[in-house]
């Protein structure tokens, strides 16, 4: 995006786990992006290939043997350099916005939805009095598209939708400039991935706030995101626009390319092997065991061209060859 | 959690080495030393027969709390043996068994305890069999409702449908669940049934008072006190209090670690 | 054949989950069945395999009544049927290596010798490597568990699999390798599945023909 002042900036992000035995486990390494206000950027790949650390690391919920490395800019503020008390007032809740994976366990199962939202507009803004405390909730309620009817009810009285839009009332009450969505959509029926997704890009698109959505729910990623940054064994492997990517001249990693053919509405066919061990990497490019573009050339690490990483990305010619 | 830790190896220490160590005799009468107030030579003094209270105590632990492993483990077994079949079997018999336990927890466990050992001739056996037939009912809830909350998981369906007997399906997979839970309720309940112990023996109806059991020494202690001597009584009474609180300690510390599973996991 | 008519079924007390369904599948016929979640598609799939009795309605299996579920259910019957549920974490015994995970089937019933060479085709057909089999599940991820659960529930050689959202947590190419190593298994044994779902592209692609769960309780309402 050309957006001079990017929201989030991503600069030689890496994450290491320390491990007992002194092993090192490399779950992000040299990660680079920026998401501006009004843009959307999906975060996709498997599930271990390193992006719920990448999201904990923004968040500084990194556990106590993790290293973190680089830079991540919101605003002035280093969110790798900041402390935990920085993180806790005035980041999360205020700076990001967090939308949790599975909302009935983020919501308090004992209290109300409005209970809760009302404590989030207390702690989160300078709202004071009952009665607009009130007010503000019920707003917050009504963004997230969330009925004011059922503001009454406890989490576990709510459809997996509602709950899910509870959550998403909850992220937006900071009026965050970020907004981090982590699997938003897992175990949502098709029907509800749609329209979770499209209320975010709701959002999105006041203008107001940047979101980054980690997901690897490739049909949710096509609908919200302009842009798809695709992580594999830690690495941003391709980071491109998403009309291309999902379009027909298609992604230009090997990767990429073969998550996209193992969709059942493409060729419905598995990359061949899994993908390694984050503390185990082969030497070179994590992803030539598995690739049929390998060669040896391989063997030496890749670097990053053109927003892809890749010795033998695919070229538009060689589409229509 | 150190301190419970030191605590409790210091007890440990001091039961076992003790005794085969320092050649003297707990029973070693001196009448012409009795109720001697602490002093370098008797650091807890001595009791109303002139035996050293230091050593005495050293012994009444030992007994408490061979007494205490011994009731707890028997009531785990108990409890567990109980709770597993109630959970594992479901229907009329977790229905009569559970019936079961909420009849026997309806009488207050010292009470019964009591009836118990008022039928045997007082020893260290008696003492073990009421405390362990009072002590196994949380047990047994709690190993249930492990039982249950394990048994609608869908790895037992997977064990079902690949053939496995009832009996396999209890104990392959949901035996070994409910173990460090039973565990984990054996060591907190040692504590426990050394209280009731010593309450037993306090009321005289619990070791033979030649014994030196933490709750004998502070039942012979009670007519000194009256008279204004302090350390027969303070002595045996620290004695329980600090390993069972140590033990307890522990216990909670443990628990800490296997409740919440895994949650310090790493986060791949 | 597997008949399932008039099913209605549900725990305890409550209101049941599933009421009056009817579906049959053909031998070695796969069939979708598609539903939102929390619909009960779940529940008529443990009834179908065995796993929950009905609280009315008659299930059929090539012609023959079922008149007992779970251990009411003969071994030969239950094992008839593989299943492979939504949750990997849930539907394996934290304690045991995949190894043993995989081959608990075989020793359930006796037949440890053939552990060995099955144990090797089937980590060959799920795409498991060796020194991920000597692993306990917390050290594998979602993906590769799910595998070793679909190597359990094939490794009886069962005549009909259930796939209970077998693929929801995974992402898109272990999905495809999963649905591939099923129907490599329908291909060489003629076994029939059931898959159930929410997602209809999905269950589309993989089976003969999709139902909806809608139109399956209203056949067994109507008649």
């Amino acid at each position: 995006m050309t957006d001079p002042t990017p929201v989030l900036s991503v600069r030689g992000l890496s994450v290491r786990f320390l491990m007992p035995g002194g092993r090192r486990v490399a779950a992000v390494t040299d990660a680079y992006f920026d998401v501006a206000a009004g843009e959307c950027l999906a975060l996709i790949g498997e599930s271990g290939c390193g992006k719920s650390v990448l999201a904990s690391a923004l968040l500084g919920l990194l556990p106590a043997n993790a290293q973190g490395a680089g830079e991540a800019r919101l605003g002035d503020l280093d969110l790798l350099a900041a402390d935990e008390r920085t993180m806790a007032r005035t980041v999360r809740g205020r700076l990001i916005g967090l939308i949790p994976q599975s909302p009935a366990a983020h919501l308090t199962p004992v209290r109300t939805v409005r209970s809760q939202l009302e404590e989030a507009v207390k702690a989160l803004t300078d709202i004071r009095g009952r009665a607009a405390l009130r007010s503000a909730a019920e707003a917050a309620a009504d963004r997230a598209a969330f009925p004011v009817g059922h503001l009454d009810r406890h989490p576990h009285e709510l459809s997996g939708g509602l709950a899910q839009r509870a959550a998403t009332a909850l992220a937006l009450v900071g009026d965050a400039p970020l907004l981090l969505a982590d699997e938003p959509t897992t175990g949502l029926d098709r029907d509800l991935v749609d329209h979770t997704v499209d209320e975010l890009r709701r959002h999105v698109d006041t203008g107001r706030c940047a979101l980054l959505m980690i997901t690897h729910d490739l049909a949710a990623a096509e609908r919200i995101a302009d842009r798809v940054a695709v992580m594999y064994a830690g690495q941003i492997v391709e980071l491109t626009d998403a009309t291309a990517f999902f379009g027909t001249s298609g992604p230009r990693h090997p990767y990429s390319r073969g998550l996209l053919q193992a969709l059942p509405d493409r060729a419905f066919a598995p990359i061949p092997g899994m993908p390694p061990e984050l503390g185990d990497l082969p030497e070179g490019c994590a992803f030539a065991p598995r690739c049929e573009r390998a060669t040896a050339a391989c063997t030496a690490l890749p670097q990053s061209a053109d927003g892809i990483v890749c010795h033998h990305p695919h070229v538009p010619e060689d589409l229509r060859a | 959690m150190r301190i419970s830790l030191a605590l409790v190896g210091v007890t440990a220490l001091a039961v076992l080495l003790v005794p085969p160590l320092v050649r003297l005799d707990q029973q070693a009468v001196d009448l012409g030393a009795k109720l001697l107030s602490p002093s370098w030579s008797h650091p807890f003094g001595t009791d109303d027969l002139g035996r050293d209270l230091l050593l005495r105590c050293v012994y009444g632990l030992r007994v408490s709390l061979l007494v205490g492993v011994a009731a707890a483990l028997a009531a785990t077994v108990i409890g567990t043996a109980v709770g597993a079949t109630a959970g594992a079997l479901g229907g009329w018999a977790d229905r009569a068994l559970m019936r079961v336990v909420d009849t026997v927890s309806s009488v207050p466990h010292l009470l019964l305890g009591i009836f118990i050992v008022a039928v045997f001739r007082p020893g260290v056996w008696p003492v073990v069999v009421s405390v362990a037939l009072t002590h196994w009912l949380s047990t047994a809830r709690i190993v249930r409702a492990e039982v249950l909350s394990l048994r609608s998981r869908p790895y037992i369906d997977a064990a079902v449908s690949g053939g496995a007997s009832r009996w396999r399906v209890a104990v392959r997979h949901l035996l070994p669940g409910v173990l460090p839970q039973a565990a984990l309720a054996a060591v907190l309940m040692v504590p426990h049934a050394m209280w009731h112990e010593s309450a037993l023996s306090f009321l005289g109806l619990g070791l033979p008072t030649h014994m030196a059991s933490l709750g004998n020494l502070i039942q012979s202690a009670r007519g000194s006190l009256l008279a204004g001597q302090w350390w027969p009584t303070l002595f045996p009474g620290l004695f329980i209090i600090v390993p069972t609180l140590a033990i307890a300690g522990l216990a909670g510390a443990w628990r800490e670690r296997i409740n919440p599973r895994r949650r310090s996991e790493l986060m791949l | 054949m597997l008949e399932l008519h008039d099913i209605t079924a549900g725990y305890g007390s409550g209101a049941p989950v599933v009421r009056n369904a009817t579906l049959a599948l053909a031998p070695g016929e796969s069939v979708g069945l598609l539903g939102p979640s929390g619909c009960g598609k779940s529940t008529l799939a443990r009834v179908a395999a065995l796993l929950h009795r009905p609280d009315s309605g008659t299930v059929t299996l090539d012609g023959e009544p079922v008149r007992g579920w779970r251990y009411r259910a003969s071994r030969s019957r239950r094992t008839a049927f593989g299943v492979v549920f939504q949750q990997p974490r849930l539907s394996a015994d934290p304690r045991l290596r995949l190894t043993d995970l995989i081959a608990e089937p075989l020793r359930a019933t006796g037949r440890r010798h053939e552990i060995a060479p099955r144990l090797t085709e089937l980590a060959a057909s799920v795409g498991l490597t060796p020194d991920l089999l000597n692993r306990r599940p917390h050290e594998v991820s979602d993906g590769q568990l799910q595998r070793a659960c679909l190597a359990r529930a094939l490794v009886l050689r069962p005549r009909w699999l259930i796939c209970d959202e077998m693929t929801a947590m995974l992402d898109a190419s272990t999905t495809a390798a999963l649905v591939a190593a099923v129907e490599d298994y329908r291909t060489a044994t003629g076994a029939g599945l059931l898959a159930v779902g929410h997602d209809q592209v999905l269950l589309d692609r993989w089976c003969d023909r999709t139902v909806r769960w809608a139109s399956l309780t209203a056949a067994g309402a109507g008649k």
